[in-house]
């Protein structure tokens, strides 16, 4: 119940809906009682031959009367209760959206999608059902139960409302426990489910294998055993569900043959009236909603708890790497790497050693060398992803750590591996920088990334969706768009990692000429591992194991006959090779 | 949310009569069921009668014989035991009959699945096939839980309270009838407006889902962009939107779903009064009966409320067993046995060309004989055609242009099982599911203790399984847990050789393995040799050096055979991917340097 408390926050900033709906809800409640109340009256007067035709008719005009005005506040306390549940969700959901715009890759990398997607969904629900359904059935049920039982006591008798409640603590004890096994039961059938879906992916996957073995039966078989456990788990669920209807049945009825045989004594003693155990059995009725918010409102709450901790937890994470720079303005692309070892967080041994690097403004530096040596971690610690007390780097002459992110990152354009495109048209992904930019230099961009041609292709042009939902490009598409959406945003410094991989290199060449034709006075760094993308750089330093091994420009490389000598021959025969020869 | 958000207003009724058909293989459930339906709907509408006996009868004549009293209370105590008891069996019924349908429906689209020609696998994610397998049977499962249960029960239940109703006061009865069409006309227009709604909240939702999956994946874009504050500002806006879908859901739900019902129940509440009340000035009224119509009115408003919303199930399970029956009605492959069967193991291909779905081809025109025995070997750069070479020899795919012969027989008349048995293949990732080594050899397919043994020692992993614990029985992990990449590759291999092939096939399957384990297949094969015709498919040529004959393929076509020394004679493809695997050990194993200065 500490939940509440700890969302009290919000209770408070919302406290004038949340203080109509409850003032609803009890007015609704009483109001409620009523109409039993009535009722019975009505009964008493007719037994006792005392009614009349006005009587009557104001009778059933306060009925109708109570009904419409139950009607408004019902439909009032629903409005206001649920828009402050709501809300609370759309609160936390946009939090945590804005605070993952905070958060380095490093966060990223700590959190998985599912893991993170789960905080943002479900996690979310759970919070929001305990500022709705979780007061709901707190406010309600208790001041239900309570006025019940006090009208029962007070307006009609007492000895009666005791014996007639005796199943009922019965029922809510069931409850509890049958929302537990419930719970529990749930939770089995999800995994049995999620087996079976374990089960029918490694099946459909390896459909291959299971031709070849003729395995169809055996897969059939294990299918089937895993399709039984799943119906099991969800049969036990749903024997557990089965058993709410008889509970409530059997409390129901005993609680009615209870007060119809007490009441009937009484009657007979003179203590009650007829009209006034019919109103009883009425109010009994009211009672089951109480019984079962209780189930309820644990079952929220243990469910909330979790979920606010976790969402709580996510928005306490700071980032990785912190904004704290302050200066605004550079003066010049040149480039100055420093890094006497970096070693990443959680891990003993050191990625890389000794590297120091200076480009001149203007100039192409080409980080080449063998898979795991450590480039794309030199070219991260030069977007700042991470940073270690080892490295100094420098861009126009200032450290990386005394520039505003913001400022940083608009003196790089970069062309990351994965090329990500969202899902939006080709068009808002090239200009995902430039939002504002105009229909030409979208073109103008896309022409000098060689993707122009396939894109006027599609049959809705620049216009065609992409991403997750829109159609499917092929890997070297993708780079281009992403190349494209880089040369868009004209920054000083160009970061291409590795971004070549997937495009012919035909294509490859063109691109890096167009480079060269526009990017004139302003700095490239290309790590790559096709040599040819790299073949006109000023600079070219070779990383193996993490240290320099080799530096210079290609001729003077080719000389050196160390690795990057052997590599251009090797993609020489690799070219003669692919083109069947 | 990989469900399609498809806002499908009509129900394909051919469907739903096929899904509930499905009900009927369990005549005995059903019987059981109606009947125990009947009793526990008796059940609870007779109480209330006994009450009114009880009022009626005895209290308001204040006339209490004990014996009969007590008949009266045991009478109604039986009622309601009884009631509870057949309630709660007729919903386990239904629940068995809703669980083995689900059970039906899933083994049967699971198996139709598992007999698609491959070409069907080509075009559709398996993450699709794998919802439509289990999700989709999840959704038809809510039709019987939730809609088929609640109705029959609900319409019941409000049929037997009406006739409750005119045995106790047929006026009374017909002016409560009147409740009954107003609310299934509000329960209409409710399902009509809320419809809409529901489907702009799904998709907003789904819209919602994909946008923070964008930005977990994407954030890094969108911080070297500095676009935080825009890609904010759109999430707000979906944000936004979804909750004002949410409200406008909530809003309707709040003015039609339960209050109005409740309005409406009350206001013939004071109807019936107003008629009990208008009675007593002329006649005898029984207080009895009043009592019994409270209670009868508080339970028919609230069934159709529940069916209303358990309609939205109703759609989403037609809709998933359209898709799911798609799948069942598709034709799998057509395989009648045949009097056909693979002998010594000869392989011919004649003039083979082969695309898939009529893409550009893969394969062009590729003649080659192996002779029973044979080492064959077929290599090639990636997307060479190798790959799609062997997938048309397992009969993956059917041959269109040109012919394979197997001993004579073309390839497709081979009766199914015989290539199965005589035909084995070790495939480039070795699967290893999570089940004892012995299964994993075997398949679940009965072989020998023996021959399981004889293949271990032939992949050279006999002593290494009889060290772990428990030997042949030893569980192995989920991804093959405790053995090595290559042990895996080598149990591969004896899962093949247990059965004993005529004809072995490799894919690529030194691909990934160290040399040692290279070693030993080639090994196995040289053993092989002679006695079981072996096509090797292969990348990496050290695995083939030792073949009777080597064919090379360039984009689908034959362009170099011959054996490894007469082939490396020549100045030609096989010459230079030979020096190209040669020379990427060297690049690949880092270059030692001279120690840097510094």
């Amino acid at each position: 119940m500490s939940l509440f408390l700890k969302l009290s926050w919000y209770f408070k900033s919302q406290w004038r809906r949340y203080t109509a709906a409850i003032v609803l809800l009890l007015g609704t409640d009483v109001l409620e009682m009523l109409v039993p109340w009535i009722t019975g009256q009505l009964i008493d007067q007719v037994v006792a031959n005392t009614l009349t035709n006005a009587l009557l008719l104001r009778y059933v005009i306060v009925l109708v009367c109570i009904a419409v005005v139950v009607y408004g506040m019902r439909y009032l306390w629903r409005v206001f209760l649920f828009y402050s549940s709501f809300q609370l969700a759309e609160t936390m959901r946009q939090r945590l959206y804005e605070h993952m715009t905070h958060m380095a890759p490093g966060f990223f990398a700590q959190h998985r999608t599912g893991d993170l997607m789960a905080r943002a969904t479900n996690d979310i629900s759970a919070l929001e059902m305990t500022a709705g359904e979780g007061v709901l059935s707190g406010i309600d049920g208790l001041v239900t139960g309570i006025l019940v039982v006090a009208i029962m006591m007070i307006m009609i008798n007492w000895q009666l409302t005791l014996v007639a409640l005796l199943p009922f603590p019965f029922m809510a004890w069931y409850f509890v426990a049958l929302g537990e096994r419930l719970h529990i039961g749930f939770r089995d059938a999800q995994e049995r489910f999620s087996d079976l879906n374990d089960r029918v992916q490694e099946s459909v996957s390896g459909i291959r294998m299971v031709r070849a073995f003729g395995r169809e039966q055996v897969e059939d078989e294990n299918f089937l055993s895993i399709a039984d456990k799943t119906a099991e788990a969800n049969m036990r669920v749903a024997a557990t569900d089965s058993l709410y209807d008889p509970a409530i049945f059997i409390t129901v009825g005993s609680s009615f043959l209870l007060c119809i045989s007490m009441g009937a004594w009484q009657i007979q003693q003179g203590v009650l009236t007829l009209g006034q155990l019919t109103s009883f059995t009425m109010y009994l009725g009211f009672l089951i909603w109480p019984m079962f918010a209780y189930g309820w409102l644990l079952n929220i709450v243990e469910r909330g708890s979790a979920a606010y901790e976790r969402i709580q937890q996510l928005l306490e994470t700071e980032s990785p790497v912190l904004d704290t720079g302050k200066v605004e303005r550079v003066a010049s692309s040149d480039v100055a790497i420093d890094i006497k070892s970096f070693t990443h967080i959680g891990s003993a041994m050191p990625v890389l050693h000794n590297i120091k690097i200076a480009v001149e403004a203007g100039h192409t530096l080409g980080i080449v060398g063998p898979t795991g040596a450590g480039k794309s971690t030199v070219v991260n610690l030069l977007l700042r992803y991470f940073e270690h007390p080892d490295c100094e780097l420098k861009v126009g002459g200032v450290r990386l750590q005394d520039l505003s992110l913001q400022t940083l990152r608009e003196q790089i354009a970069l062309v990351p591996q994965d090329p990500f495109l969202f899902t939006a048209t080709i068009a808002e992904n090239i200009a995902l920088g430039r939002p504002e930019a105009s229909m030409e230099e979208i073109r103008a961009a896309a022409e000098l990334a060689s993707i122009d041609s396939d894109i006027m292709r599609f049959r809705q042009g620049y216009k065609t969706l992409v991403g997750e939902r829109g159609i499917t490009l092929s890997g070297g598409q993708k780079q281009r768009i992403a190349i494209a959406r880089a040369l868009l945003l004209d920054a000083p410094i160009l970061v291409l990692d590795d971004a070549l991989s997937a495009v012919d290199i035909e294509t490859e060449r063109r691109i890096l000429r167009h480079l060269k034709e526009v990017r004139t006075q302003r700095t490239s760094i290309i790590l790559c591992h096709r040599l040819t993308a790299v073949e006109d750089a000023e600079q070219i330093v070779v990383l193996n194991h993490g240290e320099i091994v080799e530096r210079g420009d290609h001729y003077s490389l080719v000389q050196q006959q160390g690795w990057y000598a052997q590599m251009v021959d090797y993609q020489r025969l690799e070219q003669t090779v692919a083109s069947g020869r | 949310m990989h469900q399609d958000d498809k806002h499908q207003q009509g129900v394909d009724l051919a469907a739903l009569w096929r899904l509930l058909r499905y009900s009927l293989a369990y005549p005995r459930l059903l019987k059981e069921a109606g009947v125990l339906l009947l009793l526990a709907t008796a059940g609870q509408v007779l109480g209330p009668v006994l009450i009114k006996i009880f009022l009626d009868d005895y209290v308001a004549a204040a006339h209490y014989p004990v014996g009969e009293l007590t008949l009266l209370a045991l009478a109604y105590a039986l009622f309601y035991g009884l009631s509870a008891w057949a309630g709660y069996q007729n919903a386990m019924r239904f629940n068995q009959v809703a669980f083995s349908v689900v059970r039906t429906i899933r083994s049967q689209v699971f198996a139709s699945v598992m007999r698609k020609p491959l070409a069907y696998f080509d075009h559709r994610p398996a993450g699709a096939l794998v919802s439509r397998i289990t999700n989709d049977t999840e959704a038809i499962k809510e039709l019987f839980v939730q809609v088929m249960s609640s109705f029959v029960q609900n319409i019941t239940l409000i049929l037997a309270v009406f006739i409750a109703m005119a045995y106790l006061d047929l006026r009374l009865m017909l002016l409560c009838s009147v409740l009954l069409p107003t609310v299934t006309v509000v329960m209409y227009y409710y399902q009509r407006l809320s419809s809409p709604r529901y489907h702009w909240a799904r998709s907003v939702l789904s819209r919602i889902n994909a946008s923070i999956n964008e930005a977990i994946q994407g954030m890094r874009i969108v911080q070297m962009l500095n676009q935080q504050s825009r890609f904010s500002k759109q999430f707000r806006n979906i944000s936004q939107e979804y909750f004002e879908a949410r409200m406008s859901n909530m809003r309707l739900n709040a003015m039609m779903l339960r209050p109005l019902p409740d309005l409406l129940r009350t206001i013939t509440l004071a109807g019936v009064l107003y008629y009990f009340g208008s009675q007593s000035f002329n006649t005898v009224v029984e207080v009895g009966v009043i009592y019994a119509f409270i209670n009868y009115l508080s339970r028919i408003t609230e069934p159709v409320v529940e069916m209303t919303q358990r309609l939205s199930f109703l759609q989403q399970a037609v809709v998933a067993g359209e898709r799911v029956f798609g799948i069942i009605d598709e034709k799998g492959e057509a395989q009648a046995p045949s009097e056909y069967r693979i002998g010594p193991g000869k392989i011919q291909l004649e003039n083979l060309s082969f695309s898939y779905a009529d893409e550009h081809p893969i394969l062009k025109d590729i003649s080659f004989s192996i002779q029973p025995g044979q080492f064959f070997a077929i290599v090639g750069h990636t997307g060479s055609g190798k790959s799609t070479l062997m997938s048309v020899l397992l009969r993956f795919y059917p041959v269109k242009t040109g012919r394979i012969l197997i001993d004579g027989i073309p390839l497709h008349q081979i009766d199914q099982e015989s290539l199965r048995a005589q035909m084995g293949v070790v495939l480039q990732d070795p699967f290893i599911s999570a089940s004892t080594v012995r299964e994993n050899i075997t398949l679940g397919l009965p072989i020998a203790q023996s021959q399981v043994e004889a293949a271990a020692k032939q992949a050279q992993l006999h002593e290494y399984i009889m060290s772990l614990p428990e030997g042949y029985d030893t569980m192995l992990g989920e991804r093959g847990g405790e053995l090595s990449t290559g042990q895996r590759q080598l149990l591969s291999l004896a899962r093949t050789l247990a059965r004993q092939p005529r004809i072995l096939i490799l894919d690529e399957a030194t691909a990934n393995v160290d040399s040692h384990t290279e070693a030993v297949i080639t090994r196995a094969l040289n053993t092989l040799r002679g006695s079981t015709t072996i096509i090797a498919i292969a990348h990496r040529l050290s695995t083939i050096i030792h073949a009777d004959q080597i064919v090379v393929l360039h984009q689908g076509q034959m362009v170099q055979q011959g054996s490894h020394l007469a082939l490396l004679a020549d100045e030609g493809l096989y010459r230079h991917m030979y020096e190209l695997q040669m020379q990427k050990s060297q690049v690949q194993e880092a270059v030692v340097y001279p120690h840097p200065q510094s």
